[in-house]
């Protein structure tokens, strides 16, 4: 237990040694840029409301993309999903004006949910009948996908006026309100918070979580007992893509109001990163999601202050995933073994005290 | 107007083709390298920048090829020795090139969006093969780059089919443990396929800041690298396979051009989008993983 | 001479080899015996290099090896014939060997070469070569024994080990074998030969060494030898092994019907040539055969993973629940390695049935039914939160059985159920599946395996399966020999 919460520390710790070089190498000053991440992310009761804002698609998309990955379904796609999902609720938003307003909320999410799980069952299906490579059907969904937004927003869901490439704004109905103003909170991260607590439920409490966590570890034993393969890639793939086409419903909803380019600032790629750091665990994706949107909220300040630009944030996200990747293979834990000493616990042992012998 | 298209289509299909073939190498030995998108943002963003400030081609070449075999480098310590997941790695190490290159890129040129333009490769003209009709254009008349890759599809062919390298190559793709038992050295040998694989695909980059857009934008590459991944697997693991695959891409990307001008009532939206939905239904008839290399995107470790 | 000096080697906390010593001299046979996880293959493969020992040596000639390459093995004169295939199944027989010694490593490569000598030294041996550019993956176990014994030959090795070799054979294509045994002893060369069936090795041999546990316990002579006393050292207990009861098999309706079975592979190739047998209540059925002849089809497609192109399977009195299979790779197929036990356990849909009430996984009540099988079938486990991996092979195969046999199936259905168990977790096993057998809810079960002595000793009514076709024995038959030939496709 200590050591799966270790694990990701010390990795965040290996990532910030690594950070600070690069920035060594921009002429940056490593404490500054650091400094002004914090301050800017968690400095005033605004930041921390406003970090808690941008963490909330993080943690649909980070869902989305632990429920998959658990499948061994690398689901690169949740860009797209979540895109798919804001068009649909982009475009049924405008129409619900004469709604009551809990009606409204629940048809625009649902209409997030059923665009991104179609795009998702897409590459389902695509692996499910047709074995081809989801790493790279869902990429190519991700790409349509932005293609797609851009076509709608500058053609047939482009405001009346055709002044501005983005749609009409969805009706007062459909919006999520604010609270605490002048923060924008909403119950958008409330939503997030109660699905990953299903998501928990789900994965680890129920037969289908377990038939999916099997498929994740050892596919080929999955199929000697029973458990079809298809089927459960392709619900897998359809609610991860409905997870994060809810998170695009919610920041239609909530924040933006409106659909226009480049929606999504990579949530989908972060989303990788994001689910490492909580080891597929869904309850764990809350805090990792935390990091990230603070990461993310503080990169303005960033910019502003230090001069950085934002895109230091993706590399922070691409180095935390490749140092746990590092930290979490056998020759790490041979090494931890000759520091440490050999695990105790029989259950946290490194797998095959067995001789090859037959 | 064709042969403007046909030509299109073969500029466009080069990068693709260049990193295709280098991706190649590395799935035979057993690999599967998402970071190729990586790779080839790398190139291209390093050929430009030192293109730039040294005013010399050969110079933006060579480092975009240092810069792919650097991001390669940093995978297969990863994958190769730490037998880490390949295809997680892999993504991780496209994300770290975009946000790398993004970084710099606004660091050397600034944020002003100003085009920093430089002079493209030259063309070299195959004489009496350029005068052709329709065909001379079309394949005799492009840059170095172009001939290299041309020249590249046969040579791999060959070495991967017919020679004793090759051989080994295709054993560590197929079992890693029997090639290992017999003293071929898989890790050695995969290494090799990626840093090859690293130059190739850094001059593919290369080949996008300085010989086709002459400056560069973030994300310049835009999904070259994945769709070289579904080339390796249309073109079915084979040379000649890849280098149809890759023809077939870069038509639909010149597509674009061509059908803009024409400014039919299509969005171009669509045209922006044919090549990776193209590459959809592509992989949907042909995207079977039956002819991959048995071991292909599993981590070995030896015991 | 190849000495090995004090050689030792932990794997986690297992102590696979304990300073052993072990010499072999030119022109010699050596056998090296032990029952399963002795340590046997664990010595070739320092001895061959692809294991680094943990401490010791092995020295060839007065030439000390370097540990854990192979290639340096290989140069030294060390060649291995390894009991898992080591072939490269995509490939052409003549790449394979090309990737062995046949190949100069000179000029271009040369495959017409490659196929030239490797023919004659396939003639000189009496083997017969498959038809010019064939894949390996075609081809028989038996083919795919001596196209791996060519390779290693064509090393030119001193050493020649040769891990559990007789295996895959039928008791037929045996004392062929021997005498290329004894062939490559007259060239001078050393040939080591690990194997845990006696009669073999005391056929053979010229020295033997016995591994236990680790350790050298006994170094003797055929002459000097026998048997009985050697299994008496291999395994340094009383282990009695349950037989099936001389009752005759019960009659009754079948409990499993299969009906011309019929499959056929992706390339047309015949695997399964309408199969039909049945089996009643209470019978333990044991199907003979040598590696290759379908066996690995006919569980994939009870277990319901591959379809057959024709053919009926009906289980009398249940649903498809009712059959539980355990196949023959019981750490890729049969379990999940990272999975704790109880996870392991409720992998079985009618256990996972039980621990499940509207979809809704009752974790506590799987725990407890864990430790309660655990108990019941003396799986040697911390508990059931320890993850499968950490078991050994005798105790991971214990979990499986009583798996299948904890859901209450009508038929279990096992492939090679005993291969790599040492004979304490071989005798639990066997009892266990008779007690299944023999219980009065009338189950019933199947076992395939290449083993005959094990299928005489078990099972009531024996059939052969040879060449994805089912031939029944008469009842009184049980001569090993005769059986053999059968099993090898000889006709009646």
């Amino acid at each position: 237990m200590l050591s799966s919460i270790a694990k990701p520390f010390a990795a965040l710790a290996l990532a910030a040694a690594l950070i600070s070089i690069v920035l060594a190498a921009l002429g940056a000053s490593p404490i500054g840029v650091f400094a002004a991440l914090g301050e800017g992310a968690f400095g005033s009761w605004y930041a921390c409301a406003d970090t808690i804002v941008k963490s909330t698609p993080l943690v649909f998309t980070g869902l989305a993309v632990s429920l998959a990955f658990s499948g061994a379904l690398w689901n690169i796609g949740a860009d797209g999903q979540l895109t798919i999902g804001a068009i649909a609720a982009g475009a049924i938003g405008p129409h619900l004006g004469n709604f009551p307003h809990a009606i409204a909320i629940a048809i625009i999410l649902a209409a997030g949910a059923l665009g991104g799980a179609v795009w998702g069952a897409v590459a389902g299906w695509l692996r499910a009948r047709r074995d081809v490579n989801e790493v790279i059907s869902t990429i190519m969904l991700n790409f349509v996908a932005v293609q797609a937004l851009s076509w709608v927003v500058h053609g047939p869901l482009m405001e009346p006026s055709r002044a501005y490439p983005t749609s009409s704004p969805i009706a007062r109905a459909a919006q999520l309100e604010f609270y605490f103003a002048p923060s924008r909170i909403n119950l958008g991260m409330i939503l997030a918070v109660a699905l990953a607590a299903a998501c928990y439920l789900l994965l680890f409490r129920t037969g289908a979580g377990f038939e999916l966590r099997a498929m994740g570890r050892n596919r080929r034993a999955a199929t000697f007992f029973a458990i079809r393969i298809p089927a459960l890639t392709l619900w897998v793939m359809a609610l991860s893509g409905a997870l994060a086409g809810l998170g695009g419903a919610v920041q239609i909803s909530a924040i933006s109001h409106r659909l226009y380019e480049k929606l999504s600032p990579g949530w989908g790629f972060e989303a990788i990163a994001v689910a490492l750091v909580a080891r597929l665990n869904p309850l764990g994706i809350i805090p990792a999601a935390i990091l990230f949107g603070a990461l993310d909220n503080g990169s303005q300040a960033m910019q502003r202050t230090q001069g950085v630009s934002p895109e230091l944030v993706q590399v922070i996200q691409g180095l935390v995933i490749l140092i746990i990747l590092a930290f979490d293979t056998p020759a790490w834990s041979g090494l931890r073994e000759n520091i440490f000493g050999a695990p105790h616990d029989a259950a946290a042992a490194a797998p095959l005290a067995e001789m090859p012998d037959a | 107007m064709l042969e403007a298209f046909l030509t299109s289509a073969i500029t466009m299909a080069t990068p693709i083709l260049l990193a295709a073939l280098g991706e190649l190498l590395v799935e035979e030995s057993g690999v599967i390298n998402i970071g190729i998108e990586g790779a080839m943002l790398a190139g291209a963003f390093v050929a430009l920048a030192i293109a730039y400030f040294s005013g010399s081609t050969a110079l933006g070449l060579a480092g975009a090829i240092a810069a792919g075999v650097a991001i390669n480098a940093i995978f297969a310590t990863l994958v190769v020795n730490l037998a880490v997941n390949q295809v997680v790695t892999g993504t991780a190490v496209s994300i770290l090139a975009l946000g790398l290159t993004g970084v710099f890129y606004r660091k050397l040129f600034g944020v002003t969006g100003k085009a920093f333009m430089v002079a493209p490769i030259a063309k070299i003209p195959l004489g009496a093969l350029a005068r052709i009709p329709l065909l001379g254009p079309v394949l005799f008349d492009h840059n170095g780059l172009v001939y290299f890759t041309f020249i590249l599809v046969p040579t791999l062919w060959y070495v991967i089919a017919r020679t004793r390298y090759g051989l080994r190559l295709r054993a560590c793709g197929e079992r890693p443990e029997a090639a290992d038992a017999l003293g071929l050295g898989v890790i050695a040998i995969r290494w090799q396929a990626l840093i090859v694989s690293g130059a190739l695909t850094g001059l593919a980059g290369a080949f996008l800041t300085l010989a086709y857009a002459n400056t560069f934008v973030e994300n310049i590459s835009a999904g070259r690298g994945f769709v070289a991944l579904s080339v390796v697997i249309v073109g079915r693991w084979n040379s000649w396979g890849l280098a149809a695959a890759s023809v077939l891409f870069g038509a639909a990307m010149a597509l674009q051009f061509g059908l803009q001008a024409l400014g039919t009532v299509v969005p171009y939206q669509l045209f922006l989008a044919l090549p990776y939905a193209l590459t959809l239904v592509v992989l949907a008839g042909f995207g079977g993983q039956a002819a991959a290399p048995s071991a292909l995107g599993e981590p070995y470790r030896r015991p | 001479m190849l000495r090995a000096n004090a050689i030792t080697r932990r794997f986690g906390r297992t102590l696979a080899l304990d300073a052993v010593d072990f010499e072999a001299l030119p022109g010699e046979i050596h056998a090296l015996v032990g029952e399963n996880g002795a340590g046997k293959t664990t010595l070739m493969n320092v001895l061959a290099g692809s294991l680094a020992a943990d401490h010791g040596e092995a020295v060839l000639d007065g030439r000390r090896l370097q540990s854990g390459s192979p290639r340096a093995a290989l140069a030294a004169g060390i060649a291995a014939v390894h009991q898992s295939p080591m072939l490269f199944e995509r490939m052409t027989w003549e790449e394979n060997l090309a990737l062995g010694g046949f190949d100069t490593g000179a000029g271009a490569l040369d495959l017409d070469a490659v196929a030239a000598r490797a023919r004659s030294l396939a003639a000189k041996l009496g083997f017969e070569m498959p038809p010019a550019g064939a894949t390996v993956e075609n081809r028989s176990v038996a083919e795919r024994v001596r196209l791996e014994v060519l390779r290693a030959l064509s090393f030119n090795p001193r050493v020649l080990i040769l891990d559990e070799p007789t295996s895959v054979l039928a008791p037929s294509e045996l004392a062929a074998f021997l005498d290329l045994l004894r062939s490559l002893r007259a060239d001078g060369r050393i040939v080591v030969m690990i194997t845990h069936k006696l009669a073999e090795a005391i056929a053979v041999a010229d020295r033997i060494t016995v591994l236990r546990r680790g350790r050298v316990v006994a170094r003797t002579t055929p002459a000097d030898t026998s048997e009985a006393q050697l299994a008496g050292l291999m395994i340094g207990e009383i282990v009695t092994q349950p037989a099936a009861s001389a009752a005759p098999p019960p009659s009754g309706a079948p409990v499993l019907l299969i009906e011309n079975l019929t499959l056929d592979d992706r390339t047309g190739r015949r695997i399964l040539d309408r199969l039909s047998f049945r089996v009643a209540a209470g019978e333990i059925v044991g199907i003979a055969g040598v590696d290759g002849n379908g066996q690995t089809e006919l569980v994939e497609v009870l277990a319901g993973v591959r379809r057959p192109s024709s053919g009926k399977v009906t289980l009398h009195g249940g649903s498809s629940g009712a059959m539980a299979v355990i196949p023959q790779n019981r750490d890729l197929d049969g379990l999940i390695l990272d999975m704790r036990l109880w996870e392991n356990l409720i992998l079985a849909r009618p256990l996972r049935e039980q621990v499940t009430s509207h979809g809704w996984l009752n974790v506590s009540r799987a725990i407890d039914l864990c430790r309660q099988l655990i108990d019941r079938f003396r799986i040697r486990a911390p508990g059931p939160e320890t993850l499968a991996g950490a078991l050994s092979g005798g105790n991971r195969q214990r979990l499986e059985v009583a798996r299948a046999i904890a859901s209450r199936p009508r038929v279990i259905v096992a492939h090679n159920i005993c291969r790599g168990l040492d004979l304490a977790a071989t005798a639990d096993v066997h009892r266990a599946i008779l007690d299944f057998a023999s219980a009065p809810s009338g189950g019933a079960a199947v076992l395939i395996s290449s083993d005959l002595d094990e299928l005489l000793a078990i099972c009531g009514r024996l059939l052969i399966i040879s060449r994805g076709k089912i031939r029944e024995t008469s009842p009184g038959q049980r001569d090993p020999e005769r059986l053999g030939l059968l099993m090898a496709g000889a006709r009646d």
